[in-house]
């Protein structure tokens, strides 16, 4: 949920199963943000997603953003906590971006550290998600879908799945979206997100961007399909950050979603 | 093999300092060249970056147009690096950053038009407060007035001008309908911004009373800060001035010492 959408949200109560809100955008002492949230909070379920607790730097977890997160979670009671395998700080400096990471047993450890150190400072589980990313590392010597899994095994913490970053990825990485899917082990997937992203063209071929600006591609439900499939019908996002169309866009593609999921559903009782 | 350390050193520093070449290295090639995935990265990092003071100063790049805006926050974000993992404490220093940047030195009220939104953009996400409890002031004992501390209202800032920034700001807001005309010579202001609610309301304010103001948010006991209003302003007086102040919850609690 986004800040244009705040009001017609308390207004017209769309027909959505949560709401999920960059913990960040809350980080305030109150204000405007809050008013609506705590209205919000009456009549959903909420989910606090984090951009900016740099999980994967070598720089040591920010205690205040710690603090700050913790506070929200003390008010809000949200059901999910998530956050990035990303890194975002260098020596202080913050480049407030989802940075890539090298996939190797050095990173696998440290995640999984920084992981349960949050939990331990937040005193709750947090949920981990995949990020796009428009490049790999020389000395990386595992497969994305296998440090995912990895990290969630050593830290014990459950998998918020980007099903448009695996995607995004498989294209900018040529590999099968499908092996990702079945590398990711089902009972730690709590949580789904779903996106629109950007094909950036190039004279050498086409990267796609995660740019959160567009409805969700064909190929980008089917493979949400075959995850649903494999992981069971689980909360979904739609995720859209810049660009924001009317919220009605929004609570369509929501119901896309779970037309799908209950499309599952009676195929199994069927 | 470079550990994670290195890597983040490396990268940081080609994204930041002017395209350090070592993590180039570091990066597989493939149908793409290295140097080109990073540049994907740099651009993500600038937008964000430009986005956010894009939503904090609108003002400021209406003031300027979206291109020297622009050019002003590559520069910004360069000189200036982001010090939070939270995007909304980033640009703080943008005011002063624009009174020292040349390129903008010919519009010199730029930089409080900036503080302006930087105050508008912290009282936005700053908590409320109550209403001053009126009845508890009234059984202070006369003789304690002296010592009187009054609390302003978290989201609430003080701020003064040597140029009409509230009328500079109100020509330029989207929904202003007629002549975009302001007069620098009608002379500055003494702002008081509060919000209440989800609107936030600009006072401008008689010398005394910011003054006054000025004097309590900075923790004053009540004596000193009449004093100094009263230099302004002989006349000056609290019947008139701690109505109007409580009224418009400018003033939400108070405490003896």
């Amino acid at each position: 949920m986004r800040g244009p959408h705040y009001r017609e949200v308390v207004d017209t109560g769309p027909r959505v199963g949560f709401f999920e809100v960059h913990s960040e955008n809350f980080f305030g002492r109150g204000g405007v943000p809050h008013d609506y949230l705590e209205r919000v909070r009456r009549d959903y379920p909420l989910s606090f997603h984090g951009v900016g607790m740099s999980l994967g730097s070598v720089d040591p977890l920010d205690p205040g953003h710690l603090q700050r997160l913790k506070q929200l979670v003390a008010i809000y009671q949200p059901d999910f906590v998530s956050e990035h395998l990303s890194w975002g700080s260098f020596g202080g400096r913050h480049l407030n971006d989802l940075l890539p990471l090298p996939y190797t047993e050095e990173v696998v450890d440290h995640l999984a550290d920084r992981v349960r150190q949050a939990q331990d400072f937040l005193g709750r589980p947090i949920m981990v998600e995949n990020v796009s990313c428009y490049l790999q590392f020389e000395h990386t010597c595992m497969s994305e879908w296998e440090f995912v899994a990895a990290v969630a095994e050593r830290a014990d913490c459950d998998i918020l799945l980007d099903i448009n970053n695996i995607y995004v990825n498989a294209h900018n990485h040529e590999f099968s979206a499908d092996e990702f899917l079945n590398g990711i082990p089902a009972h730690r997937v709590r949580e789904i997100h779903l996106a629109g992203h950007t094909v950036k063209r190039y004279e050498q071929g086409a990267i796609i961007i995660d740019t959160h600006d567009h409805r969700v591609c064909p190929e980008v439900w089917s493979l949400y399909q075959r995850s649903v499939s494999l992981f069971g019908p689980r909360p979904t996002l739609i995720e859209w950050d810049s660009d924001l169309p009317e919220l009605d866009v929004l609570v369509e593609e929501a119901a896309i979603a779970r037309n799908i999921m209950e499309g599952a559903g009676h195929a199994r009782v069927a | 093999m470079p550990g994670l350390r290195e890597i983040q050193e490396r990268f940081s520093a080609n994204i930041l300092d002017a395209g350090a070449a070592e993590i180039l290295r570091d990066v597989k090639p493939g149908v793409f060249e290295p140097g080109l995935r990073l540049q994907v990265y740099r651009n993500n990092v600038y937008t964000g970056f430009t986005e956010a003071l894009r939503a904090v100063y609108p003002v400021v790049e209406k003031l300027v147009g979206g291109r020297f805006f622009l050019y002003a926050c590559n520069e910004f974000i360069a000189r200036q690096p982001s010090g939070s993992g939270d995007l909304h404490d980033f640009g703080s220093e943008f005011g002063p950053f624009l009174a020292a940047f040349e390129p903008a030195g010919e519009l010199r009220y730029l930089p409080d038009v900036a503080q302006l939104e930087w105050y508008f953009h912290e009282t936005y996400h700053e908590a409320g407060a109550g209403v001053l409890d009126l009845e508890a002031l009234g059984r202070i004992p006369p003789e304690q007035y002296e010592r009187l501390r009054f609390q302003m209202n978290p989201a609430s800032r003080l701020m003064k001008s040597k140029f009409p920034v509230v009328e500079i700001w109100r020509v330029n807001q989207e929904d202003f309908c007629g002549e975009q005309l302001v007069n620098l010579d009608d002379g500055g202001v003494q702002l008081l911004m509060i919000r209440c609610g989800e609107e936030i309301e600009m006072h401008p304010l008689q010398a005394a009373d910011f003054k006054m103001l000025s004097r309590i948010a900075r923790d004053d006991a009540l004596g000193d800060c009449l004093r100094a209003a009263q230099d302004i302003d002989p006349d000056f007086d609290l019947s008139g001035f701690l109505p109007r102040f409580v009224a418009n919850q400018t003033l939400v609690g108070f405490a003896v010492s």
